[in-house]
């Protein structure tokens, strides 16, 4: 039987979209990971970023996946979450 | 948009940067996922520029970036 | 044996010829069918005649289409699409359309009925008058549903979702928060339809307005929480009455939700259905490993998460939640007819099926392997009923107490009624004042009357509901205790018959 089509059991008051975690009041201080999707050219936008958050006092990880055709493995995201409080992903043309 | 999901499950908050070209598409998948990312859009294109410019992209972009990663 | 030449040939009268143009045959015809078998040759006699007259017949094979081979129009119909268009369900089936319109059908192979339907007299002269068809394969196991899926209404209302290509559908029914944490049965529209086929109900009828966003939940909705959470068609009679006696006033299921409580509503059946349905009233009643107790508990959860919007984190702010928050739900053992049920001492006929709703935040057990006399059994019930909540906690506590068959026993072989024990605990749970705690819990809810003298007893149960229930394994000196918060006037038990 194909399950690609499911009746929705909610009330349907809400939209269907998914909202996005709750940001936090500040992030003065703040650990910012930048996560390299690996299409090309985009290392050197978050280089910059990375100069650009250094400067103003976050500490900044690099991440990158192997390739960008491919959903980032689980164990990266993991890392990610542990080690960083934010992350920005970059870069998709 | 799917990686950024994923991280955002996992509890951590993320933020996207995609370019201009992307936004139609960007649109349709949030819509298909049921799930609205934060995404800053930037300038397209990107491969045929110098260092300096996109650099320079990095620069106009920063504060709107961050402004997505808090409240 | 059938000789498959002709003894007679088949002819349309001179007068009936001019007819034809405007007709077309449709013949749907299945390979895995003796009389479709027989009927092939007489459908190429049809067309034949029919041919040089400028009518049609169109073949439709419903499993493998090389079975109308050397026919004009040889058709696939294996998805079933024409079958399920013109309704059939025994093959083979013959039909005449008159400009477009069907006017006639002849099903199975009737040689008189055929003749009529086409107009040609001398059909298949070599077979017998009559040969019944063969099922259609719209009608094999679970097709129908899908079939009306597929190309039918289903008149169902809720939203369509589709999974995303990269992700499955166990995953997409986690992604959009519907689940209670353990994975559920996605929610397809032919799982839907079959589960609606356990009522007569509509799916578009309103059961009531669900909390804690009282948002109106028709029996579609619930039909759709009824699939994920696991149950069969013929659970739904239980599971819509559960969420209507969850909505009664009395209940107060806002309360239940909308507390740092842990209580959740617990799902008490009793009366016939609960055997028709293969429900579970003995070991392990309370536990995990029956279908019908797991998912009819389980459905009521997720209606009030999915459809009410009641969610931990939310609404739902309970401190240490419980287990029951997944499924609380069971039959009470009506087997020993030395008690009444909990129905029947209610007043309902023993023949009613009904459905108790009440509030509960798990099972505390109570051990006595010693006692043979129904005062001393009393006593050790006492001393850990009156423990629910802290031992001075008087107001805003209620319980059912569930004996054990081993307990029930003695009560039996003592001659004492439900009605007996219940009412030599309730003597025994009477709290000095001194005892009672200070607070909304206890003092707080005393008259300074009853305050004035610190020997004045105070039942346990001074606002609460207290119950007895037979439930529970064969062997084992053991009863259980389901407390939980509430009373008369704010969450109470209630009861509501299946009909």
């Amino acid at each position: 039987m194909p399950e690609d089509i499911l009746l929705d059991p909610t009330a349907e008051t809400a939209p269907a979209i998914q909202p996005r975690l709750a940001r936090p009041e500040s992030i003065a201080g703040k650990t910012i990971g930048l996560f390299d999707i690996a299409k090309m050219r985009g290392d050197e936008f978050l280089d910059r970023l990375d100069e650009l958050l250094t400067a103003r006092g976050h500490a900044v990880k690099r991440y990158r996946k192997k390739h960008f055709t491919h959903l980032a493995p689980i164990e990266l995201k993991q890392r990610i979450k542990s080690e960083c409080d934010l992350v920005i992903e970059g870069l998709a043309d | 948009m799917h990686d950024i999901r994923g991280l955002e499950q996992l509890g951590i908050v993320a933020v996207g940067v995609a370019t201009t070209e992307f936004k139609v598409a960007a649109a349709a998948q949030n819509q298909a996922l049921g799930y609205d990312p934060a995404v800053v859009f930037v300038q397209h294109p990107i491969q045929d520029r110098s260092r300096e410019e996109i650099r320079a992209l990095a620069d106009r972009a920063v504060e709107e970036i961050l402004a997505n990663l808090k409240t | 044996m059938l000789a498959m030449t002709q003894v007679a040939v088949p002819h349309i009268e001179t007068s009936d010829k001019p007819a034809f143009p405007a007709r077309t045959f449709l013949a749907i015809v299945k390979q895995d069918c003796p009389t479709c078998v027989l009927a092939i040759p007489v459908l190429r006699q049809i067309e034949q005649l029919i041919a040089p007259l400028g009518g049609t017949l169109e073949v439709y094979v419903q499993d493998d289409v090389s079975f109308a081979a050397g026919f004009s129009h040889a058709c696939d119909d294996t998805a079933l699409a024409t079958s399920y268009r013109y309704q059939v369900d025994t093959v083979p089936t013959l039909i005449r359309l008159k400009e477009g319109q069907e006017d006639a059908r002849a099903v199975g192979w009737q040689r008189a009925q055929w003749q009529a339907v086409t107009g040609i007299s001398g059909l298949g002269e070599n077979l017998p008058d009559y040969r019944p068809g063969c099922g259609s394969k719209t009608m094999d196991p679970r097709m129908p549903v899908r079939l009306k899926v597929k190309y039918g209404n289903t008149g169902l209302a809720s939203c369509r979702i589709v999974v995303p290509a990269l992700s499955d559908a166990v995953e997409t029914c986690y992604e959009r928060g519907w689940t209670d944490g353990l994975p559920v049965v996605p929610p397809t529209e032919e799982r839907v339809l079959e589960v609606l086929d356990g009522t007569a109900r509509s799916p578009s009828e309103v059961i009531g307005l669900i909390p804690p966003n009282l948002t109106p939940c028709t029996v579609e909705k619930v039909a759709i929480n009824a699939v994920m959470a696991g149950c069969r068609p013929e659970y739904m009679p239980v599971v819509l009455t559960a969420v209507e006696a969850a909505l009664m006033p009395a209940f107060g299921l806002h309360g239940v939700l909308a507390t740092t409580n842990a209580c959740t509503p617990v799902v008490m059946v009793n009366g016939p259905i609960a055997r028709a349905i293969g429900m579970n009233a003995k070991g392990n009643v309370f536990g995990q490993g029956n279908r019908a107790n797991a998912a009819i508990g389980r459905t009521l959860q997720l209606v009030v998460r999915n459809v009410g919007g009641g969610r931990p984190g939310e609404i739902d702010r309970s401190v240490f939640g419980t287990p029951a928050k997944y499924s609380f739900c069971f039959a009470e053992d009506e087997e020993d007819p030395r008690w009444e049920s909990y129905a029947v001492s209610l007043g309902y006929s023993p023949n009613a099926s009904t459905v108790t709703i009440f509030p509960g935040d798990g099972i505390t057990q109570t051990i006595d392997h010693i006692s043979r006399q129904p005062e001393d059994l009393c006593r050790s019930y006492a001393g850990c009923i009156r423990a629910i909540y802290h031992t001075g906690h008087v107001i805003g506590v209620q319980a059912f107490l569930a004996i054990g068959r081993e307990h029930a026993i003695v009560f039996y072989d003592a001659g004492w009624s439900k009605a007996r024990v219940k009412e030599e605990l309730l003597d025994l749970l009477k709290i000095p004042v001194r005892e009672v705690a200070p607070g909304r819990s206890g003092l707080s809810g005393l008259t300074a009357e009853e305050k004035a003298d610190p020997n004045n007893l105070i039942p346990k149960f001074k606002n609460g509901t207290f119950n007895i229930i037979r439930a529970g394994g064969s062997a084992g000196k053991y009863s259980a205790i389901i407390s939980s918060i509430g009373g008369r006037g704010s969450i109470e038990p209630v009861t509501k018959e299946i009909r």
